[in-house]
């Protein structure tokens, strides 16, 4: 039987695995880092950048308030007045608790792989709100590219800290490219302002020894594809039925493998049942195949929103792979 | 190319900064304000389509709209004051319990640009607010419900009878990620829309009717 590990590099280079890998089995996710303030169920907090998130109980997640009395960035032309990243922690304590965490993995079994978010694009808009930076793309593209580059170049930053510190495996990096049914974003414009910035990011954690990018976005994306290859994402996360899923691992499976296609939203709800996840995690695994796919329920982190749905659908991912291995 | 047909290329091309004056020169040469702004609604009704299609995607329908807003600015002045709404108000919101904005933000844009008065509620909108606004608004012809979660359907059904069983006369629209045609029939909403565009659309068809 081959490990958990072995099993995951079977899978994405095409070889002979001899099972499903199981959602996140393979990362061994480290959430100690220090990446700054977070906002939890419950509270209203305004993080390192200035931005304010309010996560009001009951909900299912937390959100960027951006009235005027709260947007960061008023005027994408003045962004060097409003933008002020904060200092990448650098002190021995702050690291204390992530080192410990990737110290006590093993490494054979599975993937030291350090969490980070948000991503250059969801910077922007957390910065000045969503439809001031789409509109910003067309009306001042010089300042949103400046932006970018100065978001990338605290992205190095932090990068270059967390390999110092953790020598991560791989990196497992959020940044939520579209809606359900679209990007948001052409990719002729992606390409323009987003690859560039990624390719430096994640070509820096490759040439630092990070063998896997495992990137994070719960959307359509299908139209993104080749842009996420050019970026170096060895398997994109999230991706959600309507992207067809299928058809994506038959057209570019030998060069991005696909984590998902279980969709949270279908299955991960108050009235879910043992039947309702069999039935979609069947469908996923017949279509998509034994390579280039991890069935996966599509929320960005190994848990569910709903008790038992997570642990319900690894189940049903294992009877799976009895019957198909 | 005649002015209005350049006004009509440029608010589809989203050319925010050069609408107002071409707006003007539009006026300058005789050309009704009725009949401008007409050309504006055509396209962003081209707009729309694009946008359903995929053929572009939510910047170039948000700088159109915002190209539209700055050549109506222009022409406001001039006309009626309700001749910019002839399709009456509609009040808009995202459904209790969700706080999901971006999606009811475009659909609110394109409803507008289609000939609405725009009374936007805001997120996490209780069903009895929807009720309590067709109430204080003048003109009330539609009410657009926006739902993205799954766990939030059980507030869009609410929010849909509570607004039948008030007996106001007005139409109500829904749409969201989960929803379908299906579930909208089914909790007796008047029209369903899988995206901005086709709200837009769909909208005008409802008060028209």
């Amino acid at each position: 039987m081959l490990t958990i590990r072995q099993n995951l590099m079977e899978t994405i280079k095409g070889g002979s695995p001899d099972r499903f890998v199981n959602q996140y089995e393979f990362m061994e996710i480290i959430m100690e880092a220090p990446m700054g303030t977070f906002v939890t169920p419950g509270q209203i907090v305004k993080n390192e950048w200035g931005i304010t998130f309010s996560w009001p109980e009951g909900q299912l997640g937390g959100f960027p308030v951006h009235d005027a009395e709260h947007k960061v960035l008023k005027d994408i032309c003045e962004w060097r007045k409003y933008v002020k990243a904060p200092a990448v922690n650098t002190s021995d304590e702050a690291w204390a608790a992530a080192v410990e965490h990737a110290n006590a993995v093993d490494r054979n079994e599975k993937f030291v792989t350090p969490f980070v978010a948000p991503g250059i694009f969801e910077m922007t808009h957390h910065l000045m709100g969503m439809e001031d930076a789409l509109m910003a793309l067309y009306e001042e593209p010089e300042a949103m590219h400046e932006l970018i580059d100065y978001l990338t170049e605290y992205e190095l930053a932090y990068a270059k800290e967390l390999i110092s510190r953790l020598h991560p495996d791989a990196l497992f990096h959020h940044d939520d490219w579209g809606s359900q049914i679209s990007s948001f974003v052409a990719p002729e414009m992606f390409e323009e302002f987003f690859v560039p910035a990624y390719k430096k990011i994640y070509g820096f954690y490759k040439e630092n020894g990070v063998e896997l990018i495992v990137h994070h976005s719960d959307t359509f994306g299908a139209n993104l594809v080749p842009s996420m290859i050019e970026m170096g994402i060895d398997i994109w996360q999230g991706v959600m039925t309507t992207n067809n899923t299928p058809e994506l691992i038959k057209k570019y499976g030998p060069q991005i493998t696909f984590m998902g296609d279980l969709d949270s939203g279908k299955i991960d709800f108050p009235g879910w049942t043992p039947e309702i996840i069999a039935e979609h995690v069947e469908r996923a695994c017949k279509t998509c195949g034994k390579l280039y796919f991890i069935p996966n329920l599509t929320q960005g982190l190994n848990f569910s929103s709903f008790p038992g749905v997570y642990e319900e659908t690894t189940a049903a991912i294992d009877r799976m792979s009895k019957e198909m291995f | 190319m005649s002015k209005i047909l350049e006004v009509k290329a440029k608010v589809e091309a989203g050319k925010t900064k050069l609408i107002a004056g071409l707006v003007q020169e539009a006026l300058d040469e005789g050309i009704k304000a009725e009949d401008i702004l007409q050309a504006m609604v055509d396209s962003m009704g081209v707009v729309g389509d694009k946008f359903s299609t995929g053929e572009i995607f939510v910047p170039e329908m948000l700088i159109a709209a915002k190209a539209m807003a700055k050549g109506v600015e222009v022409l406001k002045p001039l006309m009626a004051s309700d001749s910019a709404s002839s399709l009456g108000t509609c009040i808009i919101g995202t459904v209790a319990g969700d706080l999901h904005d971006i999606g009811k933000n475009l659909v609110s844009m394109m409803v507008e640009s289609a000939g609405f008065k725009m009374v936007d509620l805001g997120v996490d909108v209780p069903a009895q607010k929807f009720v309590d606004a067709i109430k204080e608004n003048e003109n009330v012809t539609l009410v657009a419900c926006s739902g993205l979660l799954t766990t939030t359907m059980p507030a869009l059904k609410e929010a849909v009878e509570t607004i039948k069983a008030s007996g106001l006369a007005v139409k109500v629209i829904v749409g969201g990620a989960p929803v379908t045609p299906e579930y909208a029939a089914e909790i007796g909403a008047d029209g369903y829309a899988p995206d901005a565009g086709s709200a837009a659309v769909k909208a005008k068809e409802l008060v028209t009717a």
